[in-house]
């Protein structure tokens, strides 16, 4: 039997009003559920994206000197030595800055000492069990070995380079594009040189937010220790780093009068600390998201309830006249189908501006069509199962309605 | 053509058992025009609701065109119910968001008849009960009385072999019901059985037989004198309405 869907549209336009609002409703939640959803998944693909980093394994360690004695060089030796004897500790090593914190420094390299300036990337200064204390891996070249590693800076000699460094895959294209860096110059802005000795990948520097987290490289050299503050990485085995987080956070703060540790946290704690505002933000969108389909929902169910409790003669008089059980849920179904479907066209327009708006105010790349067709049918599905229930009950109005009420 | 052997029919409430037909027996015969009449309450209405397979009932059988209709599906009967049998009600019971010609094409549509056929249908089903020129009219914009030949279209557009009418006049003035007599009668000489039930003891016996209910059972059967006119069955009615 065709579905007769005119006759169901000329009865629908007569008694609009609910039928506008819930078609409105549909359609500011399609506008809402896919916008959102899209800034859902680009948040979650960000914070999904791959760090080349042992994050679970892997605690930090500030350490702070404070009285005149303490000397720079002779602490960091002497608590790596500490360090890398632990059993289940897998590497340790010193470094300049947190990566993954969204904090540390960036400095500019150049591949041409005539340019006129280079452009900045991230910098980490690690010594040669920094690569090793995060888990990332070599995929060109070599590691620095315990010689390279240079002394660090001084108030007296705050410029000097060093003649080896290690980059990113990433780093590697942007600076020289399809030809292999190992054994390439890079310079700093007073043009001394380094060459490239090995390359990583994957990794992420100390900038998840920025628009190039993977565009870092590696200085062999201990860092300066503004204050006496000096960040230790350290790499556990699996399973191990809580256990030894305690152990050493006790054995640091005897070992050297001259110091405090600070503190000894998991390198998540400064990953989710970056990613907080993401994921707060996923959280509320998704929250908000979900409310407003069930407030939708609620509308669809409510439109549909009415629908049928005031139509219970004329379903009755349906039946009398031949309507099956399931033609009076195709009935209530293609009704609300109807009025679903107005929802979601508007809904569609609504969606498109909103994106588009939204890509021009917050830069955010535009709107994903599969997010619209994936938001069109989620909402077509969820409103006709929200108007099921009402269907099946106006299938459950006996015939005899028709002659029994007035 | 109807055969009703001991019916019973029992509205169970909480509290009470009403037997609303009570070892009710009935025969009508294809072409009869038959006015049900009875005190409030006797079973008019039920009787109608049985015979139209509106409602089940308890105990007993019936048989309509020789089938038994007790062992259909609920499916079966709305078929039944679509192309055997037209429904005319005391409050014209027509759909108040359609016009007159959806009104009269709601069971043509059941029934999944061609768009043609239903048109075809809708016209001579209007043309008959004098509504043609109203076919876009809503029911609100009609009288009562021209809403009650718009319902006597909507049952006949089927051509049912069984026409069932609750008080059709009911809600009418005498003038107009009297118009929905002559209706029925027209359709009746055109084959099609009527079953009529009626307060008006004029209205009744202008039927062909009455039969009076009392607490549920046939307690009366007036003399039955067939009309000349009554002598062809459903396809007569077909024939004259095509
Ligand atoms: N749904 C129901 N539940 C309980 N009792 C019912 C129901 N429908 C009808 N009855 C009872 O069944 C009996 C017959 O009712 P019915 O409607 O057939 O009477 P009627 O002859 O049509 O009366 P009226 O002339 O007032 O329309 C009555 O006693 C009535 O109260
Ligand atoms: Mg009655």
């Amino acid at each position: 039997m065709s579905v007769p869907v005119r006759p169901i549209l000329s009865a629908l336009l007569r008694n609009r009003t609910g039928a506008v609002l819930v078609a409105m409703q549909i359609a500011i939640a399609l506008a809402v559920l896919v916008n959102a959803l899209y800034i859902v998944v680009q948040r979650a693909e960000k914070m999904g994206r791959p760090t080349g980093i042992d994050v679970d394994n892997v605690m930090v360690i500030a350490s702070a000197g404070f009285t005149e004695r303490f000397q720079t060089v002779p602490s960091i030796q002497e608590d790596l030595a500490y360090l890398r004897a632990l059993p289940g500790v897998v590497a340790a090593s010193v470094t300049g800055s947190i990566p993954l914190s969204d904090g540390g420094s960036n400095n500019p390299l150049l591949t041409n000492p005539e340019a006129h300036a280079g452009e900045n990337y991230n910098a980490l200064e690690i010594d040669e069990q920094g690569l090793a204390a995060l888990g990332v891996h070599l995929v060109a070249g070599r590691n620095f070995t315990h010689e390279e590693i240079q002394p660090p800076l001084t108030k007296l000699d705050a410029s000097r380079f060093v003649p080896e460094i290690i980059v990113s895959r990433a780093l590697a294209e942007r600076l020289f594009p399809h030809q292999s860096p190992l054994g390439k110059r890079v310079y700093d802005p007073l043009r001394q040189s380094a060459t490239i000795v090995g390359v990583v990948d994957p990794v992420m520097g100390c900038f998840p937010s920025s628009d190039h987290p993977d565009w870092v490289y590696f200085l062999p050299r201990y860092p300066y220790a503004f204050g006496g503050s000096l960040v230790y990485l350290v790499r556990t085995q699996p399973g191990q780093r809580a256990a030894l987080m305690r152990v050493v956070e006790q054995h640091l703060a005897k070992s050297n009068p001259d110091r405090v540790i600070d503190w000894v946290r998991p390198l998540n704690y400064f990953r989710d600390l970056t990613y907080l505002g993401d994921r707060s933000m996923e959280i509320y969108l998704i929250t908000v998201t979900a409310l407003m389909i069930a407030v939708t929902c609620l509308g669809i169910f409510a439109l549909a309830t009415f629908n049928v409790s005031t139509r219970t003669k004329q379903i009755g008089t349906r039946r009398a006249v031949g309507a099956r059980r399931r033609d009076i849920v195709q009935y209530f179904l293609v009704e609300n189908g109807l009025v679903t479907g107005a929802g979601v066209i508007v809904g569609c327009a609504l969606a498109l501006a909103t994106g588009y708006y939204l890509s021009l105010q917050y830069a955010l790349p535009r709107l994903n069509l599969y997010f619209l067709v994936g938001g069109v049918l989620l909402l077509w599905a969820t409103g006709q199962l929200a108007a099921w229930q009402p269907a099946r009950r106006a299938a459950a109005v006996p015939p005899s309605v028709a002659t029994r009420t007035v | 053509m109807l055969k009703m052997q001991d019916i019973s029919k029992i509205y169970r409430t909480d509290l009470i058992e009403t037997y609303a037909l009570r070892a009710f027996s009935l025969e009508v015969s294809a072409g009869e025009f038959v006015a049900v009449t009875g005190p409030s309450g006797s079973g008019k209405t039920t009787f109608l609701n049985v015979a139209g397979l509106l409602e089940d009932f308890e105990a007993g059988s019936y048989e309509l065109d020789g089938t038994n209709v007790r062992a259909l599906s609920d499916d079966a009967r709305s078929r039944l119910r679509n192309q055997r049998i037209g429904f005319i009600f005391q409050s014209f019971n027509l759909i108040p968001d359609l016009n007159v010609e959806d009104n009269v094409d709601v069971p043509l549509r059941y029934r999944g008849l061609a768009a043609g056929d239903r048109r075809e249908r809708i016209a001579s089903a209007l043309e008959l009960v004098g509504l043609a020129s109203r076919a876009r009219h809503m029911p609100a914009q009609l009288s009562g009385g021209q809403q009650q030949r718009v319902a006597i279209a909507r049952a006949i557009a089927g051509d049912p072999a069984f026409l069932l009418a609750d008080e059709p006049t009911g809600n009418l003035d005498s003038l107009m019901a009297r118009q929905v007599m002559d209706l029925l009668e027209q359709i009746n000489e055109m084959g099609t059985t009527i079953l009529l039930v009626t307060h008006d003891p004029e209205l009744a016996r202008r039927a062909q037989r009455n039969v009076h209910l009392i607490d549920g059972h046939v307690s009366d059967f007036s003399a039955y004198e067939p009309r000349a006119a009554a002598s062809g069955g459903a396809d007569a009615a077909g024939a004259a309405l095509a």
